[in-house]
């Protein structure tokens, strides 16, 4: 049996949450663990779910959300996704020794691709 | 809920730079048998003939659009197509982008901190020929509404009836009755000034008595 990729869902605004929530709720091979809505709930539910993806708002495109270097030092396995609300600009981060990123494609099946992309596999990303 | 769904759907055309915004919500608009989605599209040149063409009966747009290419757009589509309802998604909770946004004709506007069921409302309630904002700004609207009453005399009637300011200072005493003699008593003019005055206003507004001037100077001042 495929092990599910566990995502956790904590962008903002709401909306976009939503949207994105919708549109991996119908992916049978992706399993949402949670919804944070506030930021201070963010690291608790992280700890407890210990999801393989987190989903959070890329507020500006040029700079690396500041939870990310919080959270990838912490868990270093997890993987981030941050997603921009307002333009087509997504970026996916991930640590080894040194946190790196890429751009993603801000659609469907560029989200999607990175969920299921060859992350999953041990150092998939070069 | 019984619903005689064909030919009774709601057409939908969506509007937006953002390209996971336009697929998630087609995604959750089709699950929805009452909407159909007839067009999901960022902005083009074409955009204004697109959506007449499309037959849809509402325009989803979102800031993505209006901050790269105006707002000018929605009175477009508004003008263009008898009876296309607009739906606005705000970014922010800004009363300038709400107020720019239903000045041209958009008939709802939601914010991006909406859930999408409230999304999915708002379609809904425009299409009842209804209006939809979030209270804080429809507030906004409200004080909009209460400023331009307090500074209306001045600026609407000259705008309006293209009175002068000393046509102006005439239409209460008119309105009180008094003669051109005791007009011209009044403020300090001739009484031939006060007639050529009289006489000119009822030229501008096409008036057939002085009373019907000051008649519609009131109306003008009570329809903004």
């Amino acid at each position: 049996m495929i092990r599910h990729v566990r995502v956790l869902v904590a962008n903002r605004p709401r909306l976009i949450r939503e949207l994105i929530l919708a549109t991996i709720a119908d992916q049978p091979d992706i399993e949402v663990v949670g919804e944070v809505k506030n930021e201070a709930d963010l690291l608790p539910t992280v700890e407890e779910q210990r999801p393989d993806f987190l989903i959070v708002a890329l507020d500006s495109p040029e700079s690396r959300p500041p939870v990310c270097d919080i959270l990838l030092s912490k868990f270093p396995d997890m993987k981030i996704l941050a997603v921009a609300p307002e333009h087509n600009s997504s970026v996916f981060y991930w640590a080894s020794i040194d946190i790196h990123s890429f751009d993603v494609e801000a659609s469907e099946e560029g989200l999607l691709g990175v969920l299921r992309g060859p992350g999953r596999r041990a150092g998939g990303y070069q | 809920m019984e619903k005689d769904i064909v030919g009774s759907s709601i057409h939908i055309f969506l509007l937006s730079q953002n390209r996971l915004l336009l697929e998630a919500l087609t995604r959750i608009l089709r699950k929805r048998a009452e909407f159909e989605v007839v067009q999901a599209a960022p902005y083009s040149s074409e955009t204004l003939s697109i959506i007449a063409e499309s037959g849809c009966e509402v325009l989803l747009i979102d800031s993505s659009v209006t901050e790269l290419y105006g707002f000018q757009l929605i009175q477009d589509v508004v003008d263009a197509i008898p009876g296309l309802k607009v739906l606005m998604i705000g970014m922010d909770e800004d009363e300038t982008v709400f107020l720019r946004a239903i000045s041209c004709g958009a008939a709802g506007f939601v914010l991006k901190d909406a859930s999408a069921m409230d999304v999915v409302a708002a379609i809904r309630t425009i299409t009842r020929d209804e209006a939809i904002c979030p209270p804080r700004l429809c507030l906004s609207l409200f004080r909009y509404v209460a400023s331009t009453r307090t500074s209306l005399p001045n600026v609407r009637v000259k705008s309006q009836l293209g009175l002068t300011r000393r046509q102006q200072q005439l239409v209460p005493l008119i309105a009180q009755g008094l003669t051109n003699k005791e007009i011209a008593s009044q403020l300090n003019l001739s009484e031939q000034t006060v007639k050529n005055h009289v006489h000119r206003m009822l030229q501008k507004v096409g008036a057939d008595d002085r009373l019907s001037v000051v008649e519609m100077v009131k109306v003008n001042q009570i329809f903004l």
